[in-house]
């Protein structure tokens, strides 16, 4: 492999070859990149993935439908309820049942509560592989509530395997909507002290300014999704334009990325479009948990599920992009393919465009402001 | 270039942003820590500060356990593994001569709890059960065997013990660096008689344990 | 759920009687590693630097011996020996003070960043942590000795010894107190700033001969940024040397005041600006976030440390924190008074050392005095640099050097000007510098007034409270 990537680059003799990774503090996982420089100037950057590769896909081809669910959970386990809904959407589909609408009101509360998760998770990183140590460990801080909160709700903080195919698993335990209400009121003023933090420092607005511009033809053409396309610029976004589940009955902005500080498409429109989703996703779950509708959060899904042979497709916007999955069913009980198509991956792609006359320092930067995520690019 | 305008913002602009930043520092140094001082400065043992849905260690009361497999059919990677027979003494009943759960492969997603139809299984809230050796984490729940229950006609509740209750004692009661299982001896070798040792090539590899 | 089942009374359960002993003698021993060996260190330092006199060491080898040796009275030769002597154990007591100081400025640095960052830090090894620098550095000592086998022995080997030199040898001009210098060099500031560049030598032998390309990366980076930020460094230094008319160290301090008005940070508005600019250099030299790309560890893992281990990567760490100290302690010298105390003058001084060899008594309580306001403003400005460190990001190579000689230089030079200009209106009104003083130091006060107020409101901002607790 690294031969074959070897020969791809031309060199002169006077550039370095550097591995970046794969075990690297910030390359966000196990990933390795091949670096060319030619002191700190980068000439070629190529993603060489595969460290993680745990054959999930192939596991859906063993376990039945319904078991598959956990596993689904590893495709991205700093978003895991993405993956979750993706999967229940798809086999939905399949199976030509909708879940209940107390299921869908509590599919987007978990989901955005997690994409809250995930998003502190990213803005954390990238400013710890920037250099500054702290705001990670207080995005950390946030986000331990929040994990405390989706532990009362389905008892797991990191798989949650809250999902189920016709709906979710568990209802909503008592005192919980007022946990998170609070939660929440306190998030918003968290997000304003972090800005005030770390958003506008000027040394950390300088480190990504006009860094890594991606402009928004080449982010079509590459295939971004997710807030990597918001931050180029382009408006699109899953939950508003495919709507899917509860989200046509909620209202709020989408961020998009329109040079804040720098060049339209940049890191830090990348990054700064990342923390007004935050703010979003907070006004979300405060709206679904005020019109929760009363019902049943599991739909009438017979016990062996067995689809009748076709194919579904469905996809969710993620805290990476969008997370879509392609079921194929033969008409057992176990499906004949399952493919999860993931944000991150698609994201590598970009790497090997933008990276020609950035500095190391700055494809850090770039890399943390992608907000890939290894067991999602190699599942 | 930088214009004089430009020169004199960029210098107020990080006096202000560093203003900003510093003193939220400041002020997170006179703030609780989050940190849960985990195990001994914590004001109560941690497994009881969890949330009732905690996915923890599987559980099984044995009592109200009706031996339908159904935990075995819904667990995805397979570490429940039940063997029912009928008793010998008595054919109409049946026993359950093997449930071994293996918690090292567990993943805790709890599909198992789910279609248990007296909710005998249960996730606990037990983590705190790490052995030396990795064998020992299959729970035997079948040993010795038991039968199966059945479940009165009117039965408007199962009687299960509180949860955790038979779990506790069974890890309070084992030893974290208890050897392992002793399995079955292995097979004797065949009749051949082994090389003589003489005609072996020095070599330096140690002979494989008998 | 099983019911929790009823704590034993605190008194009667053994386990908790265990734990309250084992906390007593953690106490125990930090109190006497934390007290003692600081302690006993600058103890060795305020008997050992006044003795560089040699009218007053002879006069203590008299003493000592009840009066019946008289070095004054000995051959050239032996003198010599006496002194060596004294030197060298002086030596040996200043290297240990700079790897201790070190060593506790890990720790502080740990608990105060880990509090900044909400989370508890060092707890666990004695008595607050204090003693996981110990078990730190033994760690350390017992770990693998690896040098990489393409790389280049000799230099490998060499490069921490040279860093470790450059470290060491700046406490020997280091005022510690009014006569505690080890060696009252009359060009002490030029020493000083010399002998730190020798680091920039280790660094770059390190990067170079670990034969890696993340440590050769390490590596220049920091050359370039060293050898950048000595000039501003050095301008911006030579303001207290304008504002003193000296090089020495000790002359520096003394042309400044106890008061904080009498500072010259306070006295001239130029040399404000000069200490943020020299503040931000030494930063830079030090390695220290903002300007840790060299070992930037996101980046480049370790820089130029990364392929050292046990104790050869023990120097390097050692010699990281202890520049803290170093650099704050400059710093303090030249900008805010150094050991200067309130209240006490140098007349003061000359009254209580009496007359004869040896000083009397109050001399010496007056010393340890002076020391201890000279190591209470050096621990201020230490804090002052953890907490920068422990905020801000890290900046870009390029930038770096933008900011060296965009910034840092033009503001040198300008203060230096200015200063120049100013030592003509003082001689012109001699009351500007005391009014400037006093306006300086109210302006600095109502602005300090005006942080801790924000500060405090960002507590209330978000919904938190002060809670000192969970140690």
């Amino acid at each position: 492999m690294e031969r074959l990537v070897l020969r791809r680059m031309q060199g002169d003799g006077e550039e370095m070859i550097l591995n970046f990774g794969p075990q690297h503090p910030s390359t966000h996982g196990v990933i390795n990149f091949m670096v060319e420089t030619d002191g700190e100037v980068i000439r070629r950057a190529v993603p060489d993935v595969g460290y993680l590769h745990r054959s999930i896909e192939k596991i859906g081809e063993t376990v039945g439908y319904p078991g598959f669910m956990p596993f689904t959970d590893r495709v991205d386990y700093v978003a895991a309820m993405f993956a979750n809904e993706g999967y229940a959407l798809a086999v939905e589909r399949l199976l030509k049942l909708e879940a209940p609408p107390r299921a869908q009101w509590l599919r987007a509360v978990s989901c955005e509560l997690c994409r809250i998760a995930s998003h502190l998770i990213a803005v954390g990183t990238m400013t710890m592989d920037l250099g500054a140590f702290t705001p990670m460990l207080h995005g950390v801080r946030e986000r331990e509530v929040v994990n405390d909160l989706i532990e009362a709700l389905c008892g797991a903080r990191l798989t949650y395997n809250y999902h189920r195919i016709g709906g979710v698993a568990f209802d909503l335990p008592e005192g919980w909507r007022d946990r998170t209400l609070r939660f929440l009121d306190h998030f918003d003023r968290f997000l304003t002290e972090f800005d005030r933090l770390i958003s506008f420092n000027e040394v950390y607005v300088k480190r990504l300014a006009k860094v890594a511009v991606i402009p928004a033809p080449l982010a079509k053409d590459y295939g971004l999704s997710g807030p990597n396309l918001r931050g180029a610029g382009v408006d699109w976004d899953l939950r508003r334009d495919l709507p899917y589940g509860a989200y046509p009955h909620f209202r709020f902005q989408v961020p998009v990325g329109k040079g804040f500080v720098g060049t339209r498409g940049d890191a830090f429109d990348r990054y700064y479009v990342r923390c007004l989703e935050m703010a979003e996703s907070s006004k979300i779950v405060r709206q679904a948990l005020e019109s929760l509708p009363e019902g049943e959060y599991l739909a009438k899904v017979p016990r062996r599920i067995k689809p009748e042979p076709g194919e579904a497709f469905a996809r969710v916007e993620s805290a990476r992009g969008e997370l879509a999955y392609y079921v194929v069913s033969d008409g057992t009980e176990k499906a004949w393919r399952v493919r999860a198509r993931t944000g991150s991956f698609t994201a590598m792609g970009i790497v090997d465009a933008v990276s020609p006359g950035l500095m190391v320092a700055d494809l850090v930067a770039l890399i943390a402001s992608l907000d890939v995520v290894a067991p999602e690019i190699d599942r | 270039m930088l214009t004089l305008r430009e020169y004199a913002g960029n210098v107020g602009t990080t006096v202000r942003t560093f203003w900003h930043g510093m003193s939220v520092t400041l002020s997170y140094l006179i703030r609780r820590p989050i940190t849960v001082q985990y195990p001994d400065r914590t004001p109560l043992p941690v497994r009881q500060m969890l949330p009732p849905r905690y996915r923890g260690f599987l559980e099984v009361d044995v009592a109200i356990c009706t031996g339908c497999q159904a935990c075995e059919r819904a667990c995805p990677i397979d570490c429940i593994k039940m063997v029912l027979e009928k008793d010998p003494q008595n054919p109409k009943q049946r026993l359950v001569t093997q449930f071994d759960i293996d918690e090292a492969k567990c993943m805790f997603c709890g599909l198992c709890v789910e279609p248990c139809p007296t909710g005998s299984i249960q996730h606990t809230q037990e983590f705190e059960a790490a052995t030396r050796n990795l064998r020992n984490l299959t729970f035997r729940w079948a040993s010795p065997s038991w039968p199966v229950y059945k479940v009165p006609k009117d039965a408007s509740y199962y009687p299960r013990a509180p949860l955790g209750s038979i779990l506790r004692p069974l890890l309070e009661s084992r030893r974290w660096d208890a050897p392992g299982p002793q399995f079955l001896p292995p097979e004797p070798r065949p009749a051949a008689a082994p090389e003589p040792p003489a005609a072996r090539p020095a070599s330096s590899k140690p002979e494989p344990a008998p | 759920m099983t019911p929790p089942s009823d704590p034993l009374p605190p008194t009667f359960d053994p386990r908790a009687r265990a734990a309250r002993r084992r906390a007593r003698r953690a106490l125990a021993w930090t109190l006497a590693i934390g007290l003692g060996l600081p302690g006993a260190l600058f103890l060795g330092v305020l008997v050992l630097s006044p003795l560089s006199d040699a009218k007053v060491l002879h006069g203590l080898v008299g003493w000592v011996t009840l009066g019946r040796a008289h070095p004054e009275s000995w051959s050239g030769g032996g003198q010599l020996l006496l002194r060596v002597v004294l030197l060298a154990l002086l030596a040996l007591v200043l290297v240990t003070f700079g790897a201790v100081i070190s060593g506790m400025t890990v720790w502080w640095e740990m608990r105060v960043s880990s509090r900044m960052q909400s989370r508890v830090g060092y707890n666990r090894v004695g008595a607050a942590g204090f003693l996981q620098w110990v078990a730190d550095a033994v760690k350390l000592l017992l770990k693998e000795d690896l040098v990489p086998a393409d790389a280049d022995a000799l230099l490998f080997r060499a490069a921490p010894y040279f860093v470790l030199v450059g470290f060491a040898l700046t406490f020997v001009a280091l005022p510690f107190g009014e006569s505690l210098v080890a060696a009252p060099l009359d060009v002490g500031l030029f020493y000083v700033l010399a002998v730190t560049a020798l680091v920039v030598v280790g660094i770059l032998l390190a990067g170079w001969s670990s034969n890696s390309k993340w440590s050769l990366f390490g590596g220049m980076r920091a050359g370039a940024q060293v050898i950048s930020y000595e000039i501003p460094a050095g301008l911006a230094a030579m303001v207290p040397v304008l504002m003193a008319g000296t090089l020495s160290l000790q002359g520096i301090i003394r042309g400044q005041g106890p008061w904080p008005w009498q500072w010259f940070f306070f006295e001239n508005p130029f040399a404000l600006v000069a200490f943020v600019v020299f503040f931000t250099a030494q930063l830079a030299e030090g390695n220290r976030t903002p300007f840790d790309l060299p070992e930037a560890e996101s980046e480049l893992v370790a820089g130029y440390l990364s392929e050292y281990s046990s104790f050869r990567f023990a120097i390097y760490f050692l010699v990281e924190f202890g520049n803290l100290w170093v650099m704050s302690a400059v710093a303090v010298t030249l900008f805010f008074g150094g050991w200067q105390v309130p209240f006490v003058g140098p007349e003061t001084f000359q009254a209580a050392r009496g007359a004869g060899d040896l000083p009397g008594l109050g001399w010496w309580a007056l010393e340890a005095l002076s020391m201890a306001v000279f190591v209470l403003k050096t621990f201020v400005l230490m804090n002052l640099v953890i907490w920068v460190r422990w905020t801000l990001p890290r900046i870009r190579v390029d930038q770096m050097m933008s900011v060296c000689w965009k910034y840092l230089v033009p503001f040198a030079f300008a203060c230096l000007v200015g200063t120049l200009f100013w030592e003509i209106l003082l001689v012109e009104v001699p009351a500007a510098g005391p009014a400037t003083g006093y306006l300086l130091t109210a302006g600095f006060l109502v602005t300090a007034f005006f942080f801790l107020r924000l500060t405090y409101r960002n507590l209330a901002a978000v919904g938190d409270r002060i809670d000192l607790s969970n140690w």
